[in-house]
């Protein structure tokens, strides 16, 4: 990864992190912010309704006095005897009086707990009641009450009515419903609802709601069976919606009746839109700092990246010039800092470098033309020193008789005119090395070049006195033709025949291959000679460098000059001991043919 | 002298002139006289003014305001006896199928139009398609089938009555016509001077319609009503705004199974539910004793039998029945909601039905397994009355073999022991009416008789 990338993903995660961790700091505060609003606003909801309940109950309890003090009442007090109530007589009086006195539900009550009129529910008359009102507190209390129909949640208020020879109880009561609700002014995000815990299972057509507010209550099941089971406080999170702004925190209040037994529940609904709100403002505001600090990021990064790595992109691109040869290639020193003195380091090694090299050039010249002069020596003077000793014996020879002069001087001559002609030859091939001839493509068949080339060596194969060289040739019959100089490389071929053959003076296997993949020709040509060292694999190809003791060291060095100029390489594998194996690979080289020819390649293929 | 003699004299005659003008006055306050308006307000609704609309059939509304309007060819006296009315005879031949009715001669209709056996026939062919109706010279020919013994009593059914229909409106030859018609609210007639029977005293009268309990008495104690329906459960209360009209018990409060019975079991918890079912109480504490328990469907002053239906609660009976019955289904029970009284009498079944293990609850639906009914007798005919019982509550018509009581009670019988109908209680019906209005006539069935009707002057 580029230094500036780097930079630029440090700087981005340092910026995202920071707004993440501010953004979730402020979310935190503001949750515990708005939660200890909440408690306080359900608290003052609670005591509100409490306080209604109260005042509620105070009212019923004062309108049950006057019942219970009314004429009716009394008369009916009064009226009491010991044998079978005259129920004909009290039908009407219950509902008379609790529309009187607007209570919902007004019953009279005997000493034995009969029902002597009741209202909304007349034709209980005679049934006993189900409550024991002689137990009744003085204060009022939730109770159930039975409808003919269904059942309801009132706030009762127990009087007794000390007239007559028996008691008369008269327990009258409201319903709590919608009324009683709206009664309630919860602040702002706040709702209350009364479950009326009537059944074992919630209900929904037991919750009493504020007017016009719907929603699917069945979400309330869960918090108010926790209720009915724990009989305790509970607090939970509704989500009414998939929207979060419709979440709302409910705190489910248990509401127990005269005998400890949770009859209603108060669900006090607050609103968290204006904390998820707020928190969503947060987290644009967090995405929106983000985003901006990650653009100021990608600047700033950009920007220092630019001041830092300019310098060292410039270094690079010296270093890579450098590599490619251009040693004059040199840094601008723009800053004084590190990198300033890094490109003046850089500099100076380059120049140190170029003058090494130069040196170096130098030296390898000279000792090139030591070499040369040293070969060109060694060559001359094994041709000088017959010269010397045949025109000495010449010299020698002229004291002696005209006849062994004439003996002499014909051997001597013929000695002369052969290392004449050996120089010459030395000297041909130097010549030959430094202008060495462009290949003349043409279409040739590599098997044939290599049949050639062992047809020239054929007599020495199999020459008296010489140890037997078996000579196999391992031929690619598929062999398609290729584009080459047949000359260059039947020379180029023979060279490596001689030295393989001149690799085995005790004899062994001249091994000869040929074969094609694709575009690719090969030639292989192998020996079981004692191999190469090393050192000698390595400086095989190096100019007059030789392994022989006449050798000029050039002919491996024109082959693969030859080689070279037909676009192909040359290889070799040798291990000592175990012979050498030197592998010429060709390219088809049909672009390099004329089209005629080319096109007659192409249809020979 | 002679001036005393003549002041002796003068005051005679004075003496005398006065007399007999306070004889005269007195004479005044106690005769018949015409004219003023009879304001009476109702529960009741009539929808319709068509005597052959079935949907309001029988009910006590329908027959009472119909009567002012309508005439049947035959009209039934306190004792049930067919009396004359636009018929003035008839003559039953082959074996009670085919009878002939003579008309009244000089009949109109409130139009003026004359009443001729063509419109009679017409009217009776409209109220009674199977009849077969025929016109001829100044009579009309019924022939029914089968035989109709009681064929006099039908006819004074007000479905009978005679009609006949112009530009839309129903036209009776009764003794008012209608001024004022607001369907199911109010009712103001006027009285035909050109009537059959005689020109009503009162001169028009103002019915209003669907009045509650507390709507009519306030109008009554501010005079703004004459008379007023005093509710079947306040008659004989202490409270009464006045004297009160009362009726023989016309009208049954029975519970109807919405089915046959269907099972030898079902049929012993619907004879549970019998049993459980405190008629004596229902009828002392919510009727406050304005009716008589029902084990038949006639009442007793009608049919001279009903004491034969027991209407006892035998709760351990029920109690022992129920422990025979493995399981006993959720049976809803439906009433009128709009009726308080009928509220608190399903009300009462439905805890009565429990003491004894049923399981029934107020219905919530329009289908109720069982539903209390109330239905009143439309006829002084036992046998018509019994038959129409029977229409208006969607049972098979029974079966007479005959007109003696023993054949009245074998039909009655088969008709209770059919589980279908469960008698509970006789109602009767009462009108609170103004001193004022002279000359009410105390019928046995809660029927008007407005035409003999008069308002004596003064505040009532």
């Amino acid at each position: 990864m580029k230094f500036r990338r780097k930079l630029l993903l440090v700087f981005a995660l340092t910026v995202v992190v920071c707004v993440a961790a501010v953004a979730w700091i402020s979310s935190a505060l503001a949750r515990g912010v708005f939660e200890k609003a909440d408690e306080q606003r359900t608290a003052a909801l609670v005591a509100q309704f409490r306080r209604e309940f109260d005042r509620r109950g105070e009212e019923i309890a004062r309108r049950v006095d006057a019942v219970a003090k009314s004429e009716a009442a009394t008369r009916m007090a009064l009226s009491l005897s010991p044998g079978p109530p005259d129920y004909a007589a009290y039908l009407n009086e219950a509902q008379t009086l609790a529309e009187t006195w607007q209570l919902d539900f007004l019953e009279f009550v005997d000493g034995e707990g009969t029902i002597l009129s009741s209202t909304p529910w007349p034709a209980k008359f005679g049934y006993k009641e189900s409550f024991p009102v002689m137990a009744a507190p003085r204060d009022s209390f939730l109770k159930q009450e039975q409808r003919p129909d269904s059942m309801a949640l009132a706030l009762v208020v127990v009087r007794r009515i000390p007239a007559g020879d028996s008691p008369l109880y008269v327990m009258g009561g409201r319903k709590l419903d919608k009324d009683f609700l709206a009664s309630l002014e919860p602040s702002a995000g706040m709702k209350a609802f009364f479950y009326q815990n009537l059944g074992p299972s919630f209900t929904p057509q037991f919750l009493i709601t504020p007017t016009g507010v719907t929603q699917p209550w069945e979400l309330l099941a869960p918090i108010v069976q926790q209720v009915q089971q724990r009989g305790k406080e509970t607090t939970s999170l509704i989500h009414w919606s998939s929207d979060a702004a419709d979440d709302e925190m409910i705190d489910a209040i248990p509401l127990a009746g005269a005998d400890r037994e949770v009859l209603g529940i108060l669900l006090v609904a607050t609103s968290r839109k204006a904390y998820v709100e707020l928190e969503q403002q947060i987290r644009s505001a967090a995405v929106v700092s983000g985003a901006a600090g990650i653009v100021l990021a990608i600047l700033l990064s950009g920007w220092i990246a630019s001041r830092v790595t300019r310098p060292v992109e410039q270094l690079a691109h010296a270093a890579q010039e450098i590599a490619a040869g251009h040693w004059n290639s040199e840094v601008n020193i723009t800053s004084h800092d590190e990198l300033g003195d890094l490109a003046q380091s850089f500099n100076r090694m380059t120049r140190e470098l170029r003058d090494q090299r130069e040196r170096l050039v130098q030296a390898e010249r000279v000792a090139a033309w030591r070499d040369l002069a040293r070969r060109l020596a060694h060559e001359l003077k094994n041709p000088l020193f017959p010269l010397q000793l045949t025109i000495e014996n010449l010299l020698r020879a002229r004291q002696g008789s005209r006849e062994q002069f004439d003996e002499i001087f014909q051997e001597g001559s013929s000695t002369l005119l052969a290392e004449i002609a050996n120089l010459k030859a030395v000297v041909s091939r130097f010549s030959e090395f430094s202008k060495m001839p462009q290949p003349r493509f043409q279409q040739v068949q590599l098997n044939e070049l290599v049949h050639d080339g062992v047809r020239l060596f054929q007599s020495q194969l199999g020459a008296p006195g010489h140890p037997p060289i078996e000579c196999r040739l391992e031929m690619d019959r598929g062999l398609e033709p290729l584009a080459a100089d047949p000359e260059l490389l039947h020379r180029a071929l023979a060279n490596l025949i001689l030295n393989a053959i001149e690799a085995m003076p005790n004899g062994g296997t001249l091994t000869l291959r040929t074969h094609q993949k694709g575009d690719r020709f090969y030639v292989e040509v192998s020996d079981t000679g004692s191999g190469l060292q090393p050192e000698q694999r390595e400086r095989l190809f190096t100019p007059y460098f030789t392994t022989k003791q006449h050798g000029t060291g050039l002919g491996l060095a024109i082959l693969q000059s030859v080689v070279s100029d037909h676009g192909g390489r040359i290889t070799v594998r040798s291990n000592a001991g175990e012979g050498t194996t030197f592998s010429i690979e060709l390219p088809r080289n049909a672009d390099k043919l004329q089209p005629a020819e080319a096109a007659h390649t192409t249809s020979g293929s | 002298m002679v001036k005393r003699v003549s002041m002796r004299f003068t005051g005679s005659r004075l003496i005398a002139i006065s007399s007999l003008l306070i004889a005269a006055v007195a004479a005044a306050a106690t005769r018949p006289r015409y004219g003023g308006t009879l304001h009476v307000q109702m529960a009741g609704t009539l929808d319709s003014m068509d005597p052959a609309d079935g949907s309001q059939r029988g009910t006590l509304a329908a027959r009472n305001l119909l009567d002012l309007i309508f005439d049947t060819l035959v009209a039934l006296d306190d004792r049930g006896q067919p009396q004359p009315a636009l018929a003035i005879s008839w003559l039953a031949e082959a074996g009670n199928q085919r009878w002939q009715f003579v008309l009244r001669p000089g009949v109109t209709f409130s139009d003026g139009t004359p009443l001729t056996p063509e419109v009679v026939a017409g009217s009776l062919r409209r109220a009674n398609p199977a009849w077969k109706v025929t016109a001829r010279e100044n009579a009309v020919i019924i022939q029914v089938d089968p035989a109709s013994l009681d064929l006099p009593a039908e006819l004074a059914l007000p479905r009978n009555s005679i009609v006949t229909l112009e530009a839309g409106k129903v036209l009776g030859t009764g003794p008012f016509v209608v001024s004022q018609w607001d369907p199911g609210k109010k009712l103001a007639m006027a009285a035909r001077n050109d009537y059959w029977g005689g020109r009503p005293f009162l001169d028009s009268v103002e019915i209003e319609m669907g009045k509650d309990t507390r709507e009519q008495t306030i109008a009554y104690q501010l005079g703004q009503s004459q008379v007023i329906e005093i509710p079947a459960g306040q008659v004989g209360h202490a409270n009464d705004p006045g004297p009160l009209r009362v009726s023989e018990p016309i009208e049954l409060v029975a519970l109807l199974f919405a089915r046959d019975v269907q099972s030898p079991e079902e049929t012993k918890q619907r004879q549970i539910l019998a049993l459980s079912i405190d008629r004596d109480l229902l009828n002392r504490v919510v009727l406050q004793g304005g009716g008589q328990p029902a084990g038949g469907l006639l009442p007793d002053w009608l049919s001279g039998y009903a004491f034969l239906f027991p209407v006892s609660a035998d709760l351990t009976h029920a109690q022992q029945l129920r422990a025979e019955v493995p399981q006993a289904p959720l049976w809803s029970l439906g009433y009128d909601r709009s009726d308080p009284l009928e509220r608190v009498l399903a009300e009462r079944i439905v805890l009565n039905a429990g003491d004894a293990g049923l399981r029934l609850q107020l219905a919530t639906t329009n289908t109720p397994d069982v539903r209390l009914v109330r239905v009143d007798l439309t006829s002084l005919d036992a046998q018509v009355a019994l038959s129409e019982l029977a229409s208006s509550m969607g049972l098979p018509a029974p079966h007479f073999l005959g007109h003696s009581s023993d054949d009245l009670y074998h039909a009655e019988n088969a008709m209770v022991q059919s589980e279908r109908v469960l008698p509970l209680l006789h109602l009767r019906t009462a009108w609170a009416v103004s001193k004022t209005v002279r000359n009410w006539h105390d019928s046995r069935d809660g029927a008007w008789r407005l035409p003999n009707v008069w308002l004596a002057p003064g505040r009532p």
